[in-house]
């Protein structure tokens, strides 16, 4: 039982973390509506919220990231899933696998985006390769892969930057419920393909949700690879909000409050979703007890 | 080798081996052909089209890179300062927060790691938009406190939930047992609580390292270009086109958290060797 002390100081420890957090969104919404920061008139007002919300150019930058968002989280899980399936033995081979799949973990987001830059870009590694082997004549024959308006670039540089996360997720849940529920079902009689579709892969996209809502999280509001990789049209909402609170127009200050209001929301919904898959996946996994 | 690989369902044994292979080869090339080539470019001396490999490669085009720009050392002594300071805090102040954190049940506990989820979860650009006016109201724009204070915002997130899971499955009643034999307080941390924890308090470490060493909205929003850590000047360098001093600067920065990473990896093998 907790000692109201005890109870006290947690409480405290919550609020000491959220703080920073309550602050920011607090002065950005006073912002938002008018009342500090640049541009401010006093006067509490929704006018420079729903100018923003109904630009065109926002909803553009807005849905180009949640698309590169939800691309790059689909492509990283396929391919971590792929990669615990593959090599989750206790071999060499498995081991190498696992290990040479978690390598770029460490790596920071900017260091995956340059070295996106270098390999896909018009003049970068496959251009050179394909230019020496022939099959284009020099950059401006390469097929744009950065800066390019479907984000091909930005995707491929987010997935080799999550594919590490994703792996280590489903090679745990593998380890953790994965080979007993198998065992138990091989026992009975199932064959390889049932195991597989029906205790492997229930088991893992259970297991890799959470973590998979987290990376679409982080992904859409990553600001680092989307400068270095995204296009100027649309532009992605990360650094549409930088470009408006750097501008030298006060208005144009202002407007990044609404915008970073927009990125905790998706953030919070994206929370929301992690929350709801959580307790769904509780549900689903007392059910089966 | 092939009888100590245990069969993943789906995959024969033997039949798979070729599979399993080719796939290792794809999977290397993936995760290690643009780490390659950042070391590549980085000692290129000029990565102007088609070559593969540069104008001038070697170790003396590195050398040069070194010496032509004070600024690629400059930022990473900013980017080691700003990530031990980080590292320190968030886990001398991770640790009594997850610790207040788990003393929380029932609903509280699920408030409390909310409340510990939000720095983690705020996108760092939004998070700076809206703290930048308080940071420069406090006087701590522009320097390097500011910055590792900013930092410190979600990297507190990341050790108190880390924290949080740790005490979960503490044995408590180790410090109840050195209490009743006459330690007081003072002496329970430090003669058993602290010594108990040095492994989580490394990791701690690491971790609130290593999300300082890998920030960007943060250190510009709140270090207003004067604080130019590793990953700021990487960033402004590739927006000058500036691909070997870029690239030079990617090298410096993902060489530390692989080290770490190799040696969190290293102990933790070592504590399973010698634990019974």
């Amino acid at each position: 039982m907790t000692r109201p002390s005890e109870k006290s100081f947690g409480i405290a420890a919550a609020l000491v973390l959220a703080a920073p957090v309550v602050v920011g969104t607090g002065y950005a919404t006073a912002a938002a509506l008018g009342l500090a920061g640049a541009g401010a008139t006093g006067q509490a007002s929704l006018d420079r919220a729903v100018a923003v919300l109904t630009d065109p150019v926002v909803w553009g930058g807005t849905l180009w990231i949640l698309w590169v968002a939800a691309a790059s989280t689909v492509l990283s899980a396929a391919i971590a899933i792929a990669i615990a399936v593959t090599f989750r033995g206790a071999g060499r081979l498995d081991a190498l696998g696992r290990t040479l799949a978690v390598l770029p973990l460490p790596v920071p987001h900017l260091v995956a985006a340059v070295g996106g830059l270098l390999v896909l870009g018009q003049s970068g590694l496959i251009a050179r390769v394909a230019f020496h082997l022939g099959f284009i004549d020099g950059p401006a024959a390469m097929p744009a892969l950065v800066y390019d308006p479907a984000g091909i670039g930005l995707v491929l540089a987010l997935t080799w930057k999550e594919v590490p996360f994703l792996t280590l997720v489903a090679v745990s849940v593998l380890a953790t419920r994965g080979d007993a529920l198998e065992r138990t079902a091989r026992g009975l009689g199932a064959g390889r393909r049932d195991v597989f579709w029906r205790v492997t892969w229930p088991v893992l996209w259970r297991g890799l949700m959470p973590a998979a809502v987290a990376v679409f999280t982080f992904v859409a509001g990553s600001y680092e690879a989307a400068v270095i990789l995204a296009p100027s049209d649309p532009l992605a909402l990360p650094v549409l909000t930088w470009e408006r609170f750097v501008d030298a127009g006060l208005g144009q200050r202002a407007d990044a409050y609404v915008l970073a209001l927009l990125g905790f929301g998706i953030a919070l919904a994206a929370v929301a979703v992690h929350e709801w898959v959580r307790a769904r996946i509780g549900l689903l996994d007392g059910g089966s007890a | 080798m092939s009888a100590r690989v245990r069969s993943a369902p789906g995959v024969r044994p033997g039949a798979g081996s070729t599979f399993r292979w080719s796939v290792l080869v794809v999977l290397g090339v993936w995760a290690l052909a643009p780490l390659v080539l950042l070391v590549v470019v980085s000692a290129s001396g000029g990565w102007r089209f088609p070559s593969l490999l540069g104008a001038d490669p070697g170790l003396g085009a590195w050398r040069a890179v070194g010496a032509a720009s004070g600024s690629l050392w400059a930022a990473l002594g900013t980017s080691t300062l700003v990530g031990v300071g980080t590292g320190v805090a968030a886990a001398a102040l991770g640790l009594p927060l997850g610790r207040a954190l788990s003393n929380l049940r029932g609903a509280w506990r699920i408030v409390g790691a909310g409340c510990a989820f939000m720095p983690v979860a705020a996108p760092p650009l939004a998070l700076g938009v809206g703290l930048q006016y308080s940071f420069l109201r406090m006087d701590l724009g522009g320097g390097v406190a500011g910055v590792i204070l900013a930092h410190l915002i979600p990297a507190l997130g990341y050790t108190s939930l880390f924290f949080l899971g740790v005490f979960a499955v503490f044995d408590r009643e180790i410090e109840s047992e050195a209490r009743r034999l006459g330690a007081d307080a003072w002496q329970v941390l430090t003669r058993v609580t602290l010594p108990l924890l040095r492994r989580p308090l490394a990791e701690a470490f690491v971790l609130g390292f290593l999300v300082s060493w890998a920030q960007v909205p943060l250190t510009l929003l709140v270090g207003q270009g004067q604080v130019r850590t590793l990953t700021v000047q990487v960033l402004s360098w590739v927006q000058a086109g500036q691909d070997p001093l870029a690239a030079a600067g990617a090298v410096l920065l993902v060489v530390p958290p692989l080290l770490l990473m190799g040696g969190a990896s290293l102990a933790f093998q070592r504590a399973q060797v010698v634990a019974p």
